[in-house]
């Protein structure tokens, strides 16, 4: 039904409807007439996204093989700024350190939040507190925790060494952010903090939509707990966990506030990750074609990991 | 009945463990530590800079409201938090009010509509999804400035609406899928044209889900600082991440520069808390729905 409606590949009547051939052309119109209204639903939307998010990811392909620096002429390069990135110190840590964070952070939050999640579950006492305590973080703005985290790390005066201290561990007390084997480990102390409670949330909804009946049909053959948790809940949730997963890991890929607030990237780039990186290179030192080519390999690597996630679940059919 | 068993049984499984106690252990120190950092800093708009510096864990002396006045009106330091609120104010419930406009007329024209293109936007909305916003940055900055719109509400406002709008179109689109369609079709019969349809039927009917949308993208919009970094560098357009990214009062002004910060830093995260406790329920039910972004 909703085949024959639509335009034969071989004829662009669709297009342009006058045209079309005496047989195509009564059902054409009338499926254009009907087409119509639902055109202008769908033009918002479409222009906003086309002007604003199409069109700049093809130009920031297009810059990524010019020379420019923001005013004057563009100077195509070809792949110069590729080859160049290929050999830039700074980009490969950049990348590695992304990476790392990649790994590191989302391996942290979603199982202690995979712990939390199923602790809930049973109904801990006081599990409504744990719940509320855990979620209350990822509530808040990135900006304002990694400047909280920032005065804590702080050397001389900030709460963590100020206890070590106090303690008479003088030994531990870090330059958290400025020590350049400790300041990638303190940043991403935060974002696991701040963002443990989200895995949790989802967790805990995913195991509470296990219906009773399975619960009540493991009971009845008698399992113990530990057999519950890995025999029952664990591979009924398994499509929620991989998923939280992957977006946990493009979220930690796209790190930005957190080292723009605590340190810049440094101390001796041990903590520069691409988001930044692209952004110094081209809104500080002015070189946008550089800059383009460093957002070219981001955008690959998180659109390689994030489509297969987009393809891999089915946003519509979800449901808990 | 069954809530009742389930209880009883699941306290079975730690009563009986000898792991009890660690789990509640862990959870109990978890706990503070997620929540005496955000003690912490409210605590510290209420103390002096040398409070603040020399007895961490001590409790304010007093509890006045004057550094948050200061940062509020600016007078004294020279950043006027009261506008970067009212900034970040109007830029989230302009882009809320657009994107969710938008998504919700193109989500339903592709619910709903049989016209030649609609799975290919479908699909290039899907596709959408995995592009990082950061890989748009160098174009938009040149293209919003080209525009007029750079330092500008507006500008920022298109932007947020434009990268919120995939997702919730998708999400808008699967809901008006489920949505019976007998009473639209009632109102065509009629004699209601389509947008009549949508604006007197459907838009009421699914106030709740349109809600809930707002609910899943008002914490990024509020939190969102990169566009803002990029777009806005006049200091009175900044929004509140921004301000507080960049925070520097005018030297010498002030001698309690930490406590302005972190009232500056409660200006930001109380109307979070707020919410969060309006609407907890909500919003742990919007989130769980985002996570399959």
């Amino acid at each position: 039904m909703r085949r024959n409606l639509r335009p034969s590949p071989s004829s662009t009547s669709a297009a342009l409807p006058g045209l079309g051939s005496s047989g195509k052309k009564q059902p054409t119109l009338f499926h254009i007439r009907k087409a119509l209204p639902w055109y202008l639903f769908i033009a918002p939307a479409s222009l906003m996204l086309l002007a604003l998010l199409a069109y700049p990811l093809i130009d920031t392909l297009r810059l990524s093989l010019f020379k420019w620096g923001g005013l004057g002429p563009q100077t195509f390069v070809g792949l110069r700024n590729f080859v160049k990135l290929f050999g830039d110190e700074i980009f490969w840590l950049a990348l590695r350190n992304s990476f790392i964070f990649a790994i590191v952070v989302p391996f942290f939050t979603v199982s202690l939040g995979l712990f939390l999640g199923v602790a809930i579950s049973r109904r801990l006492k006081g599990w409504q507190i744990y719940r509320i305590a855990f979620f209350i973080p990822v509530m808040m703005s990135g900006v304002v925790v990694a400047t909280l985290w920032a005065n804590m790390f702080e050397f001389n005066h900030g709460l963590f060494n100020t206890v070590l201290r106090g303690i008479g561990l003088d030994g531990l007390a870090q330059n958290w952010l400025g020590d350049r084997n400790v300041a990638l480990i303190s940043v991403m102390l935060v974002p696991i903090w701040q963002s443990v409670g989200f895995p949790m949330i989802v967790l805990l909804a995913a195991i509470e939509g296990i219906p009773q009946d399975m619960h009540d049909a493991a009971t009845m053959d008698g399992v113990n707990e530990w057999q519950r948790i890995w025999g029952l809940i664990l591979p009924l949730i398994k499509p929620v966990l991989a998923s939280i997963t992957m977006l946990s890991i493009i979220g930690a890929m796209k790190v930005f506030d957190l080292v723009l607030v605590m340190t810049k990237g440094g101390p001796a780039f041990s903590t520069q990750v691409l988001g930044y990186y692209l952004f110094e290179t081209a809104f500080r030192s002015g070189d946008f074609g550089y800059g383009s080519a460093i957002a070219v390999v981001m955008f690959m690597v998180v659109f390689v990991i994030a489509y297969g996630y987009v393809r891999g679940v089915r946003i519509e059919s979800v449901e808990y | 009945m069954a809530a009742e068993d389930r209880d009883r049984r699941s306290a079975g499984w730690l009563f009986g463990s000898s792991l009890r106690p660690i789990v509640y252990g862990l959870l109990i120190v978890g706990a503070l530590v997620q929540v005496y950092p955000i003690f912490f800093l409210l605590m510290n708009t209420f103390k002096t800079d040398t409070q603040i510096l020399n007895t961490p864990f001590s409790l304010p002396t007093r509890f006045s409201l004057a550094a948050y006045i200061d940062v509020w009106t600016g007078d004294r330091t020279g950043m006027f938090f009261g506008r970067y609120f009212l900034n970040s104010v109007i830029v989230v419930i302009a882009t809320l009010v657009l994107m969710l406009v938008i998504s919700s007329l193109c989500g339903y024209a592709m619910a709903r509509g049989q016209f030649p293109g609609n799975s290919t936007l479908h699909q290039a909305l899907l596709l959408s999804l995995a592009v990082p916003a950061h890989a748009l940055a160098i174009p938009l900055y040149f293209f919003v400035g080209d525009l007029g719109l750079r330092n500008s509400l507006v500008g920022l406002t298109l932007v947020y609406a434009t990268i919120g709008a995939p997702f919730t179109i998708i999400l808008m689109r699967a809901y008006f899928m489920h949505l019976p369609v007998e009473l639209e079709e009632a109102a065509r019969i009629d004699g209601c044209g389509r947008l009549g349809v949508f604006l007197r039927i459907v838009a009421p009917i699914s106030r709740g889900p349109i809600a809930g949308m707002a609910i899943i993208n008002i914490n990024w919009i509020w939190s969102e600082l990169f566009f803002s970094l990029i777009l806005m560098n006049k200091v009175d357009v900044r929004t509140l991440p921004l301000a507080i990214a960049l925070y520097k009062p005018a030297p010498m002004t002030v001698e309690t520069v930490l406590g302005l910060q972190y009232a500056a830093m409660a200006i930001a995260t109380i109307p979070v808390l707020i919410m969060f406790f309006l609407f907890q329920r909500q919003i742990a039910s919007g989130m769980t729905m985002g996570a399959f972004k």
